[in-house]
């Protein structure tokens, strides 16, 4: 079974190749950035809430080391420096092979036959329930979202991730079966890296150098990431509970623009506060003392009204339009 | 005060990322004292002034940018929003219709507009603007040529 997806697998390598530069190439990648982005942490979410209950705590002794489910999610971007660290983390290794399967998940739209799932229930006994719980949350999630807009950019990511550990090996040489068959925990792994490295070695060759410089989590040449929101020490983030570094992303993508009279950071607050209809957003510090002074929006002149408009102020989901109303209206500034 | 060093500081750091980016605007924040700015700026082309490098001192105080900066020529000009003898600037958005959305470097650009189109019937230069109002073109364009020659072009020999 396994072999079978090996070869179908492999299959689309040049096929795969091909979307990740046109992505590349693409301006609009930001844009799906943002969907990815919104997508995973409704991913997160319910990753969450699983991996609190009944579902995670199976296989609790693989992780030791680690801190929990929203560590366990974190270290989707970890894997490839932890798979890295050798032998002492081949546990470690068996649970990040189930968390970064999203990737398998694109495989499988792509392909439209490839369970990936299966592919490592079939090896691993105490990883396995976990393995199809996470990626079954994938697909489920893939399913409702119905768009497919942003698969090429899952992949994308899982590439770079991929290419951290598997680079120095051959990008095309399947496994032979025999390990496969000979799979205990450990042969497991190496079949299932075998596989990954069989599958998307050579576009995670071409995708490293778009994605690595800022540490294989963006694409830096991204307009307005840099300016307002560089990252200095990314490997402090990495450390950083899920949930928060999660938030971080977030608010890089959805609220990116600080007051443009203080140049503050814009909190949520006051990115949902429209105090005119020209669509000039400021922070509230700054209304209330235009209110003081003159009482003219700074964006059309025309005194404020008394009752601001509250902005469309959608926490969930809605961020992604969100950030679109503001960057038309920062175009109509003056 | 805060607020307006933050704001300056972040215009700071856009001048220099965006250098070059318009070749007629430079505009330069003193060494010392982020309220005191310069800006040398070229003279719009087919106006008197073409040719010409013009220098501009703006003081910024410190409710900027609720307040707007105060902004005057250095280099002499005849223009009639100019005085002619202390540089000062007869322009609307520096005084009531400022808005805090503007930065200095969208000042530089008013005041190149307003090199290009002067408005004679507010005059600070009573000279210039008795001479459009009289409709006398080309004795306004002339004298400013002349100005724009003896203090805004480099020296020759």
């Amino acid at each position: 079974m396994v072999s079978d997806s090996i070869t179908n697998a492999s299959i689309p390598c040049p096929n795969v190749k091909d979307l990740g530069k046109k992505k590349r190439a693409n301006r609009s990648a930001k844009l799906k950035q943002c969907k990815l982005d919104v997508r995973r942490e409704q991913w997160l979410s319910q990753v969450k809430k699983k991996g609190c209950g009944e579902e995670w705590t199976g296989d609790g002794l693989h992780r030791d080391a680690s801190n929990g489910s929203s560590e366990n999610v974190e270290s989707r971007r970890e894997r490839g420096r932890v798979e890295a660290n050798g032998p002492g983390s081949i546990h470690h290794d068996s649970d990040l092979e189930l968390s970064p399967s999203n990737s398998p998940i694109s495989l499988n739209s792509i392909l439209g036959s490839n369970d990936s799932g299966t592919n490592y229930s079939g090896s691993g006994s105490s990883s396995s329930s976990s393995a199809d719980c996470c990626s079954g949350n994938i697909t489920e999630e893939d399913d409702e979202g119905g768009d497919d807009g942003c698969l090429d950019d899952w992949e994308a990511m899982a590439d770079a991730l991929a290419a951290n550990d598997e680079r120095p090996k051959p990008p095309s040489c399947p496994p032979p079966p025999q390990d496969l068959t000979a799979s205990n925990g450990s042969g497991m792994i190496v079949g299932g890296e075998n596989l990954r490295s069989g599958t998307r070695a050579t576009p995670a060759a071409a995708n490293t150098r778009a994605w690595r410089p800022d540490d294989a989590f963006r694409p830096q040449s991204l307009p307005n990431l840099t300016k307002h929101h560089s990252f200095p020490n990314p490997s402090d983030r990495r450390f950083v509970n899920g949930g928060i570094s999660w938030a971080g992303c977030n608010r890089i993508f959805n609220v990116p623009t600080s007051c443009p009279i203080c140049c503050e950071d814009l909190d949520l607050t006051d990115s949902s506060f429209l105090p005119c209809l020209c669509g000039f957003r400021l922070c509230l510090f700054c209304h209330k003392r235009i209110l003081e002074e003159d009482g003219r929006c700074p964006g059309c002149r025309k005194p404020y009204e008394h009752n601001p408009v509250e902005g469309e102020a959608s926490v969930q989901g809605g961020g992604l339009t969100y950030r679109l109303t503001r960057s038309s209206s920062l175009m109509a500034r003056p | 005060m805060q607020t307006s060093r933050a704001r300056l500081f972040k215009e700071y750091k856009e001048v220099q990322r965006e250098k070059g980016a318009d070749p007629d605007i430079q505009l330069v924040c003193d060494d010392s004292n982020i309220f005191k700015w310069t800006a040398l700026i070229k003279g719009p082309s087919d106006t008197p002034f073409e040719g010409g490098v013009f220098q501009l001192a703006f003081a910024i105080p410190e409710q900027y940018p609720l307040q707007p900066p105060q902004v005057r020529f250095l280099t002499k000009i005849f223009h009639p929003n100019v005085h002619f003898k202390t540089g000062e600037i007869c322009l609307d958005i520096l005084k009531n219709a400022w808005s805090p959305a503007w930065t200095l470097q969208s000042v530089c650009r008013a005041i190149i507009a307003l090199m290009a189109h002067p408005e004679p019937d507010s005059p600070l230069n009573c000279d210039s603007g008795n001479l459009l109002r009289s409709g006398d073109i080309r004795g306004y364009q002339s004298m400013a040529r002349m100005y724009t020659r003896l203090a805004a072009m480099p020296k020759k020999g």
